[in-house]
């Protein structure tokens, strides 16, 4: 065992909790090595002194207000209406439009393909034929009609609805231009950060983009939200973006920034030496 | 035996909302502790230990009984703190960088081991931890004081294992120089 293996048991040396093998080796080091046992004897003194520190208890109050606030909730799932077998089901049926458009294009597509199987006269289809046009044509609008659905719902106004859009996101061709160009816009622009973030993760689909690399790097400026500072350093250090070194220094010196978020930048630096 | 966490926020999630009283006694205490380390403000700390009962009333349906409830309570309980420190646009105070070097003592200045022979100061250490950045105060909150396994902090903070151990050994690194810097000064 050499230093640096014996600083990553330490935690676990202090709390008791090292494994029998561990234990051994662990003891067996700091025996030979002075400055890991200072570590491990007064590190571990003030680890067992932060147990001395007393515990701040909440007030009285908070657990008054956790029943009201839990009875309050209990009513208003109560009181809400309950709904006929006929309302289930309408409701089964999306009222967005773009929902609409989409399972009404996907069943006729359903139906066109079924009737082309049926007609007479069709051929059998041959074990290990090579993919007809047809059956690339019904893809090539299966395609089409995610890709519509993707941009339709990042329009829309309810966060709800742009997160079902950024998640329709992943299942268009890495090569879309236009839902890679929406789901930029949704990182830099969107009022919601659940939905920023959606759209953040679904930028990895991309990764091989230059033009998504770029506009990932130009965007961390652009962010006010932390947390979506951090996601996009994140998606930089996952993607190998040596690039972006530049930019994470600028952020880890600005002290304008968040500290988490400066932190984050420096580690991010490490990692992609 | 007593339901496990996972179990009961699963019936939570099936419709028991009242099932989130139990989740509340075991853990309401171990959040304000967390809270009120992170942002030193007894106040918000309590507001916040109720925002995240609602959120977790509210994101009910989307807990998935495979993954361990304390990491995702807890993530829950990183988000609120983040979204209020948002809104109150102030930076909770810190030291920001701290030498991980050894601290050399002055030679007319008691040592380490000298202070240490002193006793230990629980005042000073709650203030040493309190000016430690929020990164290390957080792991050393979330390990020393609300006793979760280094797995289960791994799951909160989204690294693995070793990258948990390696961090507790650095904030405690700092902790240590902080400490011993404020010795220093009261020995003065």
């Amino acid at each position: 065992m050499n230093c640096e293996q014996s600083k990553a048991l330490l935690a676990e040396y202090w709390s008791r909790s090292l494994g029998e093998n561990d234990e051994i080796a662990f003891e067996a080091h700091i025996a030979g090595c002075e400055a890991c046992r200072k570590d491990a004897e007064q590190l571990g003194a003030l680890w067992r002194d932060l147990a001395l520190i007393p515990a701040e208890e909440p007030g009285p109050n908070v657990r008054a207000r956790f029943y009201d606030s839990l009875a309050a909730f209990r009513q208003g799932m109560e009181s809400a209406p309950k709904r006929s077998l006929r309302q289930r089901l309408m409701a089964l049926w999306p009222a967005q439009p773009a929902w609409q458009m989409a399972i009404s294009f996907a069943l006729l597509v359903i139906g066109l393909g079924t009737g082309y199987q049926m007609r007479p006269g069709a051929a059998k289809p041959v074990p290990d034929a090579p993919e007809n046009s047809e059956l690339a044509q019904l893809r090539g609008e299966v395609s089409n009609m995610r890709q519509m659905v993707a941009l339709s719902l990042l329009q829309q106004q309810s966060a709800g609805d742009r997160l079902r859009g950024v998640s329709y996101a992943y299942q268009v061709p890495s090569s879309d231009t236009q839902v890679l160009s929406a789901l930029l816009a949704t990182v830099n622009t969107d009022p919601n950060v659940n939905v920023r973030l959606a759209a953040v993760d679904a930028l990895r689909a991309f990764g091989a983009s230059p033009v998504m690399r770029t506009a990932v790097m130009q965007s961390l400026h652009k962010q006010d939200q932390p947390l979506v500072q951090i996601a996009l350093i994140d998606l930089l250090v996952d993607l190998h973006e040596t690039e972006a070194r530049p930019e994470l220094a600028k952020i880890a010196a600005d002290p304008q920034i968040n500290q988490a978020v400066r932190q984050h930048a420096t580690v991010a630096m490490e990692k992609l030496k | 035996m007593n339901a496990t966490d996972n179990a009961v926020m699963a019936q939570v999630g099936s419709g028991e909302v009242a099932k989130m009283a139990v989740l509340f006694e075991r853990h309401h205490r171990a959040l304000f502790r967390y809270f009120v380390s992170m942002n030193r403000n007894r106040e918000l700390s309590e507001d916040l230990v109720q925002d995240v009962f609602f959120r977790m009333l509210r994101y009910r349906a989307s807990y998935d009984p495979k993954q361990p409830f304390t990491a995702w309570m807890y993530q829950i309980a990183r988000n609120a703190n983040v979204d209020q420190a948002q809104k109150r646009k102030a930076e909770v105070v810190g030291i920001d960088e701290f030498d991980e070097r050894r601290p050399e003592p002055a030679s007319d200045a008691p040592g380490p081991e000298e202070i240490a022979a002193k006793g230990q100061d629980v005042a000073l250490l709650k203030r040493a931890l309190e000016r430690l950045p929020s990164d290390k105060r957080e792991i050393l909150v979330l390990s020393r004081f609300n006793d979760l396994k280094y797995d289960e902090i791994a799951g909160i903070l989204g690294c693995e294992v070793g990258t948990v151990k390696v961090r507790v050994f650095r904030a405690m690194r700092a902790l240590e120089q902080i400490y011993f810097a404020l010795a220093k000064e009261k020995s003065a």
